[in-house]
């Protein structure tokens, strides 16, 4: 047990960085001959039955051997078939008599009618370009490769999102093709201003990951950290933005999301004009939005296209909903355990008349229907369609009826978890609500040794934590904390569109005014209108 | 650093462990307390007498079947000589901890209440962390034992306990003839050397035996029922006298404790011909001191509506309703000046006259502050105003009698 | 020192919570019957005085901490001597509010909890607050601002609505004359809460606007000033002068006398919260100035690490400094109040402030 106390030193040291076999770049240059090329190529990629090599011959009598390769499904055949093999097959430009060195110039230049060609020399680009779904041309006697960008195949079309889901508003949700995502986004936003940087993280999956700003809005600052936190990464695989958000964060032993993300351009589009980051990753939906602050998940991109007073209203709503799924059972469990006098005398008679049959502790009653709460929810989400209603009745009748009728739990406790089930429904980020889902646990737990002062402590532990949680640099719990009047205006109030002026301060930069002044509507009278109308001899009304 | 943290850890988990259930109470092993009745036996012991809800039959309805037929409560009793010794000393009766928090209604005999006071009973109610002094009425039983009114089932509300304060309630808004005193207003009334206390007392009208059975609840009219009667005046935490009607009355006005009232004055030989219906009334009293001896003033004003005529009179007449005001205040001056008249017989301030010269002016009452109750208040003088206003005269102008008599002639 | 920068605004609501934090629970200016919210008002005109004291301090060293200005003042013998006494302090008064606010909750609420618990898991959560720094700290001090002026302001109106005040109870005015008020004020409620921000005067350094020092720290003092006066006006509107003196916790019963609308009543819980949050504020502040003390006299880099120490040592000490509610009440009136507190709170401060300006005055000739 001692030597479980000893600190554990130097440990880092005696850990030497292993060296990761792929990820130094291997110098090896394309040779001059074909046949060597293309074996080596064979040879890298285990001689995988998916990589077409289309041997043509080209030139004046088609002296000059070359060959045309691409990986199946990867790249849009038909502008491999039409565009590329065809032309070089048949271009006239190639029939004159060349030398061979003017051949790679002649086919990038003239003959090829695709957006991208490129050469390289560098044997591991061009396997990567053609992992990458480029297709690659290359020419018996020319120690470099022509890459052409042909990247295409399948994918998803662009559908309604499934999370994040808004009654007005745009139906567009993000697909899995970053080249897709972009360009919706950039459909929302058309400024020059609008930057982009790629680049390609994970050394096996070598996944594409886009970072998008304003110039001039994001802080540079902020662009900068997120760069070099991105670099950074040194990983096998990033399959989803998940992945990135978790080697991102700037606390790790925290339950609260401090990246957000969305299926929504417009969402982006709003929090790219507030001055965040937006971080595309390739084969996922769901775009990352640094950096995040705790009110911010309470939004909604409904909250911008609907006024501000019923904004504000539901913003409410969702904020005093988020507070039920939190501490409802737990408050449930003190009032009853602890504090009865809390409680008005006709309530209590009824509840202790419920109780009376029941055969648990108020918290292990909480603590049972709680978890069947959760299986139930987790069981539903990962069945089949067509079995998930039928989970839910099993659920409803179980939790419901059954449960009760048993008198293994009370009505009053039923009611209660119902509730905070619905509340923990009403929070719009699934990361948010997550995370309330698991600490109430700890509240119920709290409640049930030391009543409202165990839950007040638990609730106090929490508001610590949030304060002392950043997000690139920014405060959590701003606008509460640091307290900026103006930024809590915008963030945790939303002022009519046409107040708007500026910025949340800490997160754009330099550029705080948003928009110019006296954006409110002013139309005329009602009556000049109709004045003038009367005028012009219009006489609709009489 | 991993070291602490472990430790910290610990000693977290122990705290919630090792916790458990200090002060931890699960609702079934509680029995909520929901009246406590207090009264003297022969030795001189206190007897508690407590009225424990039965959970199951007051909330009714859900569970369905039996639980109907059982009584709302369960009354226990233990002797004892003090409360809180009664308190622990009646758990050999009782499955489940007694619990005070939802005690609303404390009863106390009138033989208690004349023999020991209420002081030596104050402090624990007090103390207690328990007992809502704020919420829980205290009552007097007059002419029965107070753990009669505590046993006796009632049949509007299940619990008799609310029963009673819910009946005291009423009768305060509509009446204005007894008057719900909460436990820290007594204690504040007692505390007071200008101000003594009154409480309403209920009797119990019937034989309290059958008043204790489900089959006496069976009946349209009630064999058994309590009521409110009257008032209690104390005089140093003792009960010296009664006060029943238009005494009590005229107490609780000049208190400005009226909330609504009926009062009815003569008309032309006609006894109480005519009904004034009292909305709202503002008493103020003040003091004036001339060569260190206090006088007193009191002035009403009370707004209302004429409820009922019984003699031809013309209603559309100012000149007739400032008559009848008149006689209104008159008729209320009378009241209060019989109220007044009586507590100086019985030499107990329960006007609160006392604090009234105390605040007017501090150094002449510490002169008069010990004599106070036995002389000076005994001897003081009263001058009553009183202003009535007749607001509105209801959904008719003239009454069918003024009709009738035109008929007639 | 910390690498840390507080905002003027987390300064206000930092003092302000401070002062209201265990304030509001006890009865003040007991002395002064039922003028005692005039006495409240009064000392708080003192505690401006006190405030300019340690400002003018504060404006010699605007960088320093007193623990090194001490000794840059008295020497560093004598200075360190009197930092330590100042740091022995620091920690008693910490240990006292905790275990007021330990009493406070088991004779309220958890009668059978032992009170060692009680005062335990409070300073296991001031401990992470500590360690986690003074920015958080502030930032929590602000989120908690928004809370406790929602739930002051609610029961408030609450008071208002259930129609319990009787202005009455303040009356007489003046009946003793002016004399009981003057002396509750410098024999008691002069030192506690007013008297206390002493401590601030190691959290001003921190602050990033220093021109708005003054302005702030008047501002928080006055209003909780105005705020202790008006809790206090309410205790004895509404219950009255006896029983407010003999409530331990006046303003516990006088949330209890609420009853509103039929179910707005039993209300206690409300008191729990509103003490406990405003005691956090203070009891953090205070302990997060011991464990930087500690650190600037003894040298300590990382003062978090001391958080963790010191926190049993203040909780051990809070077991030690009463055996029962009655000793400990002695306490605060017999020793605390007549020895300790001026000695601390007003000679020390005077003193330090008196070499300082002759100091600072042959420099500048």
């Amino acid at each position: 047990m001692l030597s479980f106390f000893k600190r554990k030193k130097n440990r880092v040291n005696q850990q030497q960085p292993k060296e990761y076999v792929f990820a130094s770049q291997s110098s090896v240059l394309m040779d001059h001959s074909l046949s060597k090329n293309l074996e080596d190529i064979k040879r890298i990629t285990g001689n995988s039955p998916d990589i077409v090599i289309r041997k043509v011959k080209i030139g004046h009598h088609a002296t000059h051997e070359a060959a045309v390769l691409f990986v199946k499904g990867l790249v849009d055949s038909q502008t491999v078939n039409d565009l590329l093999i065809e032309s070089i097959m048949k271009n006239s430009h190639l029939h004159k008599k060349l030398h061979l060195q003017d051949i790679v110039d002649v086919i990038t230049n003239e003959v090829i009618p695709l957006g991208q060609v490129q050469s390289m020399r560098n044997q591991e680009e061009v396997v990567n370009s053609l992992m990458a779904g480029n297709t690659i041309i290359l020419i018996e006697g020319i120690n470099e490769a022509l890459t052409a960008g042909t990247q295409g195949g399948e994918k998803r079309s662009i559908q309604e999102p499934t999370t994040h889901v808004s009654i007005t508003g745009s139906k567009e949700g993000f697909t899995e093709s970053n080249e897709t995502n972009i360009a919706m986004v950039r459909r929302l936003i058309k400024s020059p201003d609008l930057w982009m940087e790629s680049m390609t993280i994970g050394k096996r999956t070598k996944t594409d990951v886009s970072i998008m700003y304003l110039k001039g809005i994001a802080k540079d600052d902020i662009v900068h950290e997120v760069r070099t936190r991105l670099k950074k990464i040194n990983v096998d695989g990033i399959l989803d933005s998940g992945y990135i958000e978790q080697l991102i964060e700037d606390e790790t032993i925290t339950i609260f999301p401090t990246t957000e993300h969305t299926e929504r351009p417009d969402m982006i589009a709003g929090n790219l004009l507030e001055g965040r980051i937006a971080i595309f990753v390739n084969g996922t939906p769901f775009v990352i939005i640094v950096p995040a602050i705790f009110v911010g998940f309470f939004q909604t991109v409904e909250d911008y296209s609907i006024r501000f007073d019923i904004a504000n209203a539901f913003r409410f709503l969702r904020v005093i909903a988020f507070l039920i799924s939190l501490i409802g059972p737990a408050l449930y469990v003190a009032a009853t355990t602890f504090h009865q006098e809390m409680i008005p005398s006709t309530l209590v008679f009824i509840v202790a008349a419920q109780r009376e049959s029941v055969p648990f502790p108020a918290v292990v009653e909480a603590l049972i229907m709680e978890i069947t709460f959760e299986i139930l929810r987790e069981a539903g989400v990962r069945m089949p369609k067509a079995i998930g209603s039928t989970v839910s009745i099993v659920g409803a009748l179980v939790i419901g009826q059954a449960a009760v009728q048993a008198g293994i739990v009370s009505p009053a406790m039923v009611i209660i978890v119902s509730i905070t089930a619905i509340a923990s429904f009403a929070t719009p980020a699934y990361s948010m609500a997550i995370s309330a889902r698991l600490i109430r646990f700890v509240f119920i737990i709290c409640a049930a040794t030391f009543g409202f002062y165990g839950l007040l402590l638990a609730l106090l532990m929490m508001i610590v934590h949030l304060c002392s949680l950043r997000s690139f640099g920014v405060p959590y719990m701003t606008p509460f904390a640091p307290f900026f009047p103006s930024h809590f205006k915008e963030t945790f109030f939303r002022r009519p569109l046409w107040a708007m002026k500026e910025r949340p301060q800490l997160i754009a930069g330099e550029n705080v005014i948003r928009q110019g002044e006296n954006q409110k509507p002013e139309p005329p009278a009602a009556r000049e209108m109709i004045m003038k109308d009367k005028e012009k001899g219009d006489e609709h009304e009489s | 650093m991993n070291r602490k943290w472990f430790f910290l850890l610990l000693l977290t988990i122990n705290a919630f462990l090792l916790s458990g259930c200090w002060s931890k109470r699960e609702l079934t092993d509680l029995s909520i307390v929901s009246a406590y009745a207090l009264d003297l036996n022969e030795e001189g012991q206190y007897v508690a007498t407590v009225q424990i809800v039965n959970p199951g039959s007051v909330a009714g309805g859900l569970q369905g079947g039996g639980g109907q037929s059982l009584a709302p409560i369960i009354v226990y009793s233990v002797t004892g000589d003090n409360l809180s010794d009664m308190d622990a000393r009646i758990t050999k009766t009782l499955s489940r901890t007694p619990y005070y928090a939802h005690t609303n209604l404390i009863i106390i005999s009138d033989e208690l209440a004349k023999e020991k006071g209420l002081l030596p009973i104050l402090d624990e109610l007090e103390r207690d962390s328990e007992f809502r002094t704020s919420t829980t009425t205290i009552i007097i039983a007059k002419d029965t034992k107070a753990q009669n009114l505590i046993r006796t089932l009632t049949d509007m509300e299940k619990l008799p306990s609310l029963q009673l304060n819910k009946t005291l309630e009423t009768a305060e808004k509509n009446l204005g003839e007894n008057v719900t005193r909460h436990v820290h207003d007594v204690v504040n009334d007692i505390l007071s050397t200008g101000k003594e206390p009154v409480i309403t007392g209920f009797t119990l009208n019937g034989d309290p035996e059958q008043g204790k059975k489900m089959e006496s609840l069976q009946l349209a009219e009630l064999e058994v029922f309590p009521q409110a009667d009257g008032l209690a005046v104390f005089k140093n935490g003792k009960l010296i006298n009664w006060i029943h009607g238009e005494t009590a009355r005229g107490t609780l006005w000049v208190r400005n404790e009226i909330k609504m009232t009926i009062t009815s004055i003569n008309w032309k030989k006609e006894k109480k011909a005519i009904a004034y219906k009292v909305m709202r009334q503002k008493t103020k009293v003040s003091a004036t001191i001339t060569n260190g001896i206090p006088k007193i003033s009191i002035s009403t004003r009370a707004e209302g509506d004429i409820a009922e005529v019984k003699v031809p009179i013309n209603l559309t007449d100012v000149h007739v309703i400032e008559n009848i005001e008149k006689e209104l205040e008159k008729d209320i001056k009378n009241e209060i000046e019989k109220a007044v008249r009586h507590a100086q017989k019985d030499k107990s301030d329960i006007f609160g006259f006392g604090e009234v010269v105390h605040r007017t002016d501090p150094k002449v009452w510490k002169k008069i502050e010990k004599e106070w109750d036995n002389s000076t208040f005994a001897e003081l003088e009263v001058d009553v105003k009183v202003d009535a206003l007749i607001r509105r005269t209801g959904l008719r102008n003239n009454s069918l009698h003024t009709t009738l008599k035109k008929e007639g002639e | 020192m910390e690498k840390a920068k507080i905002s003027a605004y987390q300064l206000f609501t930092l003092l302000l919570l401070f002062e209201l934090g265990s304030a509001l629970v006890y009865t003040l200016a007991n002395g002064a019957k039922q003028d005692a919210w005039m006495a409240v008002l009064m000392a708080m005109v003192g505690g401006f005085c006190l405030f300019f004291i340690h400002y003018r301090l504060y404006c010699y060293y605007p960088n320093l901490p007193p623990m090194e200005y001490m000794q840059m003042l008295l020497g560093p013998v004598l200075g360190k001597i009197i930092a330590f006494l100042f740091i022995l302090y620091f920690m008693y008064v910490a240990a006292t509010i905790l275990r007021g606010f330990g009493e406070m909750l088991v004779i309220s609420a958890y009668p059978a909890t032992p009170i060692f618990f009680i005062n335990a898991l409070f300073i296991l959560v001031i401990i992470y607050t500590v360690y986690k720094g003074i920015e958080v700290l502030s930032r929590t001090s602000e989120v908690l601002f928004f809370v406790v002026s929602l739930l002051a302001v609610s029961i408030f109106l609450l008071i208002i609505l259930s129609g319990n005040i009787n202005m009455d109870n303040l009356k007489p005015v003046f009946e003793e004359g002016v004399s009981p008020i003057i002396k509750t004020v410098f024999t008691d409620t002069l030192y506690f809460p007013f008297g206390q921000m002493i401590i601030f005067t190691m959290i001003l350094p921190y602050v990033n606007e220093r021109k708005k020092v003054k302005r702030t720290g008047l501002l928080a003092i006055g209003m909780s000033g105005f705020v202790l006066a008006l809790i206090t006006a309410m205790n004895i509107s509404v219950l009255g002068i006896d029983r407010t003196t003999r409530s331990p916790f006046p303003f516990l019963t006088t949330i209890q006398m609420i009853e509103l609308a039929g179910f707005l009543e039993r209300l206690d819980v409300y008191f729990i919260l509103l003490v406990t949050l405003t005691a956090f504020v203070k009891l953090s502040v205070f302990f997060y100035v011991t464990v930087l003390s500690v650190s600037h006299l003894f040298h300590v880099k990382h003062p978090s690490h001391l958080a963790y120490p010191l926190g049993m040592v203040v909780l051990f000490l809070s077991m030690a400094v009463a055996s029962n509610w009655t000793e400990y009440n002695q306490e605060w009136f017999k020793v605390e109040y007549v020895y300790i507190d001026p000695l601390f709170q007003v000679i020390l401060p005077i003193f330090l402030l008196i070499v300082a300006f002759f100091k600072n005055r042959k420099k500048a000739v």
